[in-house]
């Protein structure tokens, strides 16, 4: 089919009929303000915030929804056009609320973002605002504020075309309209915090994140959710160097603009019980000290016993190059016997969510594969263990289901070396652990259920000087004299574990998407630990 | 271009340096008996039990406005701490739910230490939450944790504002 002409502010460019005003115009590179549209949602045009001039038509249209014509001029900065865009800002604005100092969008709003952008002039109204509803439970994990609505009906219409659940609805007619669940339900579908992010003002907001930090001190970095083996593409934002929490990043191959609420959550996770130092025998020892007990409890081990009485478990949410680290000083060990643990298998549902909730159980398997290696699942290493076959574990990773018999028959064993981030039922009472770093202190890669590898960008700074699990692996296999090769950086393991399974490529150097809110300190809240207030 | 400096030349006495330093020694003499009889000539203040006056703009230690009903005037926006240029502002809100105003600060920490009492918290604050007039010198303390006040103390110091709070209605 052949393109059609348009002229957008002056610049001329070639577009497919059919297309609207905004997509010709973004193409032309100008934008035009908008409140309701989403690219991926239907397109009511009820904001009227998108209404352009053109010579088509005496009145403006609404440039979401009208589509382009041979030979049409569109303005956007004429003085039509902007009176008009004023005066649908001060419309919006005569009932909202402009408490944004209270408000946890401010600094991210879209409204907030338009006025200072369009109109930046003060209210010409003299009657008191409406008063409606705030801070309303409307779902488990969404607050809502009825006041600060402006009733673009994003979240409607995210809940009838993509969560399918259809909780949400207007209720009422003009100025006292607002959004509201059907009686008796709430707004509690497994992606209902999208609707958060959809929400261009702070109606919506993450029960969650409410009022933890100010949207501007925080730091953000690309990074890939932990959740499940669908990798979805999100966004980090840390603070005092923990994480805030995690939003969703566009990927059309992947997971379009959205992320379920429990891969959300996961942050948490990795929260709790966080190790900042290494443990031997129960004490807290630096790093090295860790690192070098680890090798000689080895060593001991290997030299009492045999190589073959040693197993490793292997976790699927390690990073391809953590995988790759501990692969390689298994093997320069002579380790035969593998095990592969993580968190138990959940349910699935249409959209995102898978029933594996490891994010890497691909490229462990291609890894494995990669080295003509073979593993079994975790639960045959209870009767390894009861046959005697095996008498110490090298174990990786804190994220494996509870399991009595196994815990139990762990006691049993004469070595238990622990590489983890977090503690965990499966590392108390072991002989040696190494802390190492969590996935958002580490530069790394996964691989999702498609074979699709995805970029981790290093979002924290990480706690003292604990190093990644390649690294911690790495520096045992030196200590016990193994040839491993000298790794300097992830990027190094990366290369070299590609050249071994070229399925696992991918662009190193991504858009990290880092963004500087207010310096990470490395010790969060280290004035108040070093002089705590008395009396 | 230079210009020339008059170095008027030593006399035979001064140059003697005896009758100099009696001289010399003649007036430290007098001011010590004058300082013993009187005073005359110490310029040191009895601090702390000698206040000085401060100008009506000093700012001093920080205080914490209320509300008419005993609260803080404090919505924990976090403007001071952002505009802070000495980052010695911390603050953790709270959620009072459903009220008019719904978010409140639970911990409200300044440095004095690290306050380089500059008054951008005072500018930057919307709702005149925040004051630096209270008058009060920052005093010195033995541990550097009591130089951390915190809510309690910046309220003992507040009083009522006039300004009303969320704008006024025209």
């Amino acid at each position: 089919m052949s393109l059609i002409k348009v002229k957008i502010d002056g610049t001329e460019v070639e577009v497919p009929p059919g297309t609207t005003i905004l997509k010709a115009a973004e193409q032309a590179g100008v934008e035009i303000p908008t409140f309701c549209y989403h690219d991926a949602l239907t397109r009511p045009a009820n904001c009227r915030m998108c209404l352009v001039n053109t010579n088509k038509a005496p009145k403006l249209l609404p440039a979401c929804y009208s589509t382009v014509m041979d030979g049409m001029e569109v303005t956007t900065t004429d003085p039509k056009t902007e009176k008009t865009r004023k005066s649908t800002l001060e419309f919006i604005l005569l009932h909202h609320p402009v408490d944004c100092p209270i408000c946890d969008q401010a600094g991210e709003c879209t409204l907030q973002n338009h006025y200072f952008d369009h109109s930046a002039s003060k209210s010409r109204s003299f009657t008191r605002k409406n008063h409606k509803p705030k801070a309303v439970e409307i779902g488990p994990r969404v607050t809502f504020d009825a006041e600060r609505c402006i009733v673009c009906t994003r979240c409607v219409r995210f809940c009838d075309e993509v969560s399918k659940s259809g909780e949400l609805q207007v209720v009422q007619r003009g100025e006292r309209s607002e959004i509201s669940t059907f009686p008796g339900r709430s707004l509690d579908n497994a992606y209902s915090l999208n609707t958060v992010d959809l929400c261009p003002v702070g109606a919506l907001t993450s029960t969650d994140f409410r009022f933890k930090m100010r949207v501007w001190f925080l730091n953000s970095a690309n990074s890939v959710c932990s959740g499940c083996a669908r990798g979805c593409n999100i966004i980090v934002d840390h603070g005092e160097n923990r994480v805030q929490r995690y939003r969703p990043r566009y990927n059309a191959d992947v997971n379009q603009f959205w992320m379920c609420d429990a891969g959300r959550e996961t942050y948490q996770e990795f929260q709790q019980q966080r190790l900042d130092s290494g443990r031997v025998s129960g004490f807290e020892v630096p790093t090295k000290d860790a690192l070098s007990a680890a090798a000689a409890a080895i060593d001991a081990f290997v030299k009492e016993r045999s190589v073959d009485a040693l197993a490793f478990v292997l976790s699927p949410l390690s990073t391809n190059e953590d995988t790759w680290g501990v692969l390689a000083l298994a093997e320069a060990l002579g380790v035969t016997r593998f095990y592969v643990g993580g968190r138990a298998a959940g349910q699935a549902d249409e959209l995102l969510v898978l029933a594996d909730k490891n994010p890497n159980r691909k490229g462990l398997e291609t890894l494995l594969a990669a080295r003509g290696l073979t593993a079994e699942p975790l639960s045959a290493l209870t009767t390894g263990i009861a046959s005697g076959a095996v008498g110490g574990v090298v174990w990786v990773g804190h994220e494996h289901p509870r399991n009595a018999p196994l815990e139990a028959a762990l006691q049993k064993l004469a070595l238990r070396v622990v590489l983890t981030s977090n503690a965990s039922v499966w590392s108390t009472g072991a002989s040696v652990i190494v802390a190492t770093r969590t996935f958002e202190e580490s530069d790394g890669t996964w691989t999702n259920a498609a074979g699709k590898t995805q970029r981790l960008f290093r979002a924290l700074e990480p706690l003292r000087e604990i190093p990644p699990t390649w690294d911690a692996a790495a520096r045992i296999g030196r200590a016990l004299s193994a040839a491993l090769p000298l790794w300097l950086s992830a990027r190094s393991v990366f290369d070299e574990l590609v050249r071994a399974a070229p399925t696992l490529a991918t662009t190193w150097d991504g858009p990290s998407g880092r963004k500087q809110g207010r310096p990470d300190v490395p010790n969060p809240g280290f004035r108040a630990q070093a002089f705590p207030r008395r009396g | 271009m230079g210009y020339k400096v008059n170095r008027p030349e030593f006399t035979l006495a001064e140059n003697a340096y005896f009758v100099e330093m009696a001289k010399g020694i003649g007036v430290a003499t007098k001011h010590l008996v004058e300082n013993l009889a009187s005073r005359k000539h110490t310029v040191t203040r009895e601090y702390p039990e000698q206040q000085p006056e401060y100008a009506a703009r000093y700012r001093g230690q920080h205080r914490l406005m209320l509300r008419d009903d005993g609260r803080a005037r404090c919505v924990a926006c976090m403007l001071c701490s952002t505009a802070c240029p000495a980052k010695c502002i911390t603050i953790q809100a709270g959620d009072y739910g459903d009220d008019q105003v719904e978010k409140y600060p639970i911990k409200f920490e300044i440095d004095l230490l690290v306050c380089v009492y500059c008054g951008m918290c005072e500018e930057a604050c919307p709702c005149d939450a925040i004051r630096m007039d209270s008058g009060v010198h920052a005093a010195p303390e033995l541990h550097r944790a009591a130089s951390r006040v915190g809510k309690v103390d910046l309220l003992r110091l507040g009083e009522l504002s006039i300004a009303q709070q969320g704008g006024t209605f025209r």
